[in-house]
């Protein structure tokens, strides 16, 4: 559960509701048209813009801004030190079996390949390849949300034109003219919620997740590389945990050395 | 120019005079002096037996020919 998010929208939906009725009245910020107009348009603009099988998987992607499970680089790290660990003993075509257990896919395919025999280059390049796609239909996503977030202000702005265009058709009417630009401006304001509480963010919400796991995935491929090369598996545990932010690193060293004490006390007793 | 073999059964030809280290991981892993890493059945005994006896090879031909 990504608790950013969701606090995110709750304080900025209160914030501004409680704005609103401290001066005013909630009542006057509803307005129908308004809202066909900017939803209604900012929908048609995204339909037409992406090819729909495009619109719906991104539609699916937004569950990772609510749900976003934590990439835990910590664990990345410990698989791979454990497959490391089994092809020492055991020799790289052990890790057959081991493979087919991965929950992740990506480290997954990577360990096949390695089974295979094929040339660490190509492995290299295979699954730099899958990278480069991985990042360019993420992006497709970001770009999606970044569509409506430009879309909703700027039919906001039509909203607002159309409500000019009724309200001085009748100005022979003064006191319709206060009305009329309220509900002409609030258009403008549904279009501005819309694209920075929820478009915007969610867009670069997604981007910063992408930007994770790709990272992770990166440190992965190097992982595998260097069991396939045979290389020592403390070696290769250092090598990974120099891709960590510092802060993580200690974190990681500190639970490894509580757990060897726990091992040494059970031994004790 | 000795014959090995890919984990995946597929046997190919590896330039000896190329071959940097051969190390067992337990798996033979062969680096060549361009940094590529090849990784091979044969045990690394086998791989040494190999470069020498291609080696040998050559310089037998060479001596009977100056025999002859």
């Amino acid at each position: 559960m990504d608790i950013a998010t969701m606090a995110g929208i709750l304080l900025g939906i209160t914030f501004i509701l409680i704005g609103i009725s401290i001066d005013g009245d909630l009542g006057t910020y509803y307005n129908l048209a308004s809202v066909m107009i900017v939803l209604g348009g900012t929908f048609a603009s995204t339909l037409i813009s992406y090819p729909l099988p495009k619109f719906l998987e991104t539609l699916k992607s937004v569950k990772h801004i609510f749900l976003g499970k934590e990439l835990d680089p910590g664990q990345a790290i410990d698989k791979i030190i454990e497959l490391a660990n089994i092809a020492r003993k055991e020799g790289l075509l052990a890790l057959e079996e081991a493979a087919y257990q991965l929950d992740d896919q990506f480290l997954q395919k990577g360990i096949l390949l390695i089974v295979d025999g094929t040339d660490p280059e190509l492995v290299r390049n295979i699954l730099d390849t899958e990278l480069s796609f991985l990042e360019e239909r993420h992006s497709t996503g970001q770009g999606l949300f970044e569509t409506m977030g430009t879309f909703s202000p700027a039919f906001g702005m039509i909203g607002t034109l159309i409500g000019l265009i009724n309200m001085l058709k009748n100005l022979d009417d003064p006191s319709a003219i206060g009305p009329g630009m309220a509900v002409a401006l609030i258009t403008t304001f549904y279009g501005a919620v819309l694209a920075y509480m929820f478009f915007l963010p969610m867009a670069r919400k997604l981007k910063l997740r992408s930007k994770e796991e790709i990272h992770l995935k990166e440190v992965l491929v190097e992982g595998m590389l260097s069991i396939q090369a045979g290389e020592n598996p403390r070696i290769i545990e250092e090598k990974l945990k120099a891709f960590l932010a510092p802060k993580i690193r200690a974190k990681l060293d500190k639970e490894k050395a509580k757990e060897s004490e726990e091992e040494a006390y059970a031994d004790i007793k | 120019m000795i014959k090995v073999t890919r984990l995946n059964g597929k046997e190919f030809v590896i330039n000896a005079e190329l071959i940097e280290q051969v190390e067992g991981t337990p798996d033979t892993v062969i680096t060549l002096i361009s940094g590529k890493k090849v990784v091979v059945k044969e045990p690394v005994d086998e791989v040494i037996k190999r470069i020498i006896d291609y080696r040998s090879t050559i310089l037998k031909a060479l001596n009977e020919g100056n025999e002859v």
